[in-house]
């Protein structure tokens, strides 16, 4: 006869264990790591002690506990989405970011034939202008050809 | 003769092979300014007819669409130490005679932007949602999709920034960062051709259209409060 405490305890350390073998294969990057080692952490306390939820549900007021787990388990998820697309956003940010940059590096490359010489002389001003983004500041400025070929 | 102030006209283009290469001769025979045009991960053959007829070429591994093709050629404007910047369309909408009516209010010192307007243009629904989103931000202008522009410096730095790197239109986001930045913008009324090929990103199915206002009016009410910043001194 299975109990519903073995039930929750497979489903538990299945879970965790899931997740602790992603972390350590590195499936998974720092920040996000660090998120479901404490999703891990957590399903497994809750499989083992499902009680838990009843001692906290009785101290919070609210009559059937299973809810209280549900609500807070939804809220969290939802907190994690929220999360994401912020993330999302910030990528798609950097990724247009990085298309541009590409492009006008691939301009510089092939020069058009026809159209007269630009003006080599870019202000350092207008070049701090353009590097507003801190983490593509840090790319230096395309190198001369001298040490373009060396690399 | 208005002085240009070395321009660098910015043509982003998506599968216009057919009109790019006489837009580009004919800015540079006009207005013998450089050229560039950002190809928007086209299919066909715009790079080369761009390149042939002696535009520099920036393209985009990636499309991104009207306004992240123009931000690239503005970036790449100021890169090169450009101070003024004229945008317009690759399908042959545009008079490049008309630039210099763009050009002069930015001399003149009378606005940072210059949009060469002809509301006439539109189509009924166009003209229902131009002003919707006119009684949405409170923006005074006729043609808010026109995509004939004129930039000055401190325009082009403000809209080659990360903050407008988001943005999916170069419209109704793009005028109120400007207006929002305290940057004047007016409308040089110009004349424009009917679209000899192609068809309009936007205006082009209910879904698209849909998207576009739902997305737009979010833009409109997100910045709700942003507005009417005291206008910049100088750039």
């Amino acid at each position: 006869m299975i109990t519903y405490q073995i039930t929750s305890m497979t489903i538990g350390a299945s879970l965790a264990a899931t997740i602790l073998f992603l972390v350590r294969r590195d499936h998974l990057h720092g920040p996000y790591a660090i998120w479901w080692i404490g999703a891990a952490a957590t399903v497994a306390i809750l499989g083992l002690f499902p009680r838990l939820f009843d001692v906290l549900a009785g101290k919070m007021g609210v009559s059937y506990p299973p809810v209280l787990a549900i609500v807070l388990g939804f809220g969290l998820l939802l907190l994690k989405m929220l999360t994401m697309d912020l993330d999302r956003s910030r990528q798609e940010r950097l990724i247009r970011r990085l298309a541009q940059r590409l492009a006008m590096l691939e301009a510089q490359e092939n020069p058009s034939p026809l159209q007269p010489p630009l003006p080599s002389e870019a202000t350092e001003e207008a070049r701090s202008a353009d590097a507003t983004e801190p983490e593509l500041a840090a790319i230096p400025p395309p190198l001369p050809q001298r040490e373009r070929d060396r690399e | 003769m208005v002085d240009l102030d070395r321009p660098i006209a910015l043509i982003p283009a998506h599968n216009e092979e057919a009109t790019v290469g006489p837009i580009v001769a004919q800015v540079r025979e006009l207005w013998n300014c450089p050229v560039v045009v950002i190809d928007d991960c086209s299919s066909d053959a715009t790079a080369q007819a761009a390149r042939s007829a002696g535009a520099t070429v920036l393209p985009l591994p990636l499309q991104l669409g009207a306004w992240g093709a123009i931000q690239t050629g503005l970036r790449y404007a100021l890169r090169q130490g450009y101070r003024t910047a004229i945008t317009l369309d690759a399908d042959g909408q545009h008079e490049p005679q008309d630039i210099g009516f763009l050009l002069q209010p930015l001399v003149d010192g009378q606005a940072e932007v210059a949009i060469g307007a002809f509301p006439e243009r539109a189509s009924r629904a166009r003209r229902i949602a131009w002003s919707y989103f006119r009684w949405l931000t409170g923006l005074k202008l006729e043609d808010i999709t026109s995509g004939f522009r004129a930039y000055n410096h401190a325009a082009m730095i403000v809209l080659a920034s990360c903050e407008a790197s988001l943005l999916d239109y170069q419209d109704v986001g793009v005028l109120l960062i400007l207006r929002r930045k305290g940057l004047r913008t007016v409308e040089v009324p110009v004349a424009m051709q009917p679209r000899t090929l192609g068809a309009s990103r936007v205006f082009r199915s209910w879904w698209v259209v849909g998207k576009y206002m739902l997305q737009t009016s979010l833009l409109c009410l997100a910045r709700v409060g942003h507005n009417h910043r005291p206008p910049a001194t100088d750039d």
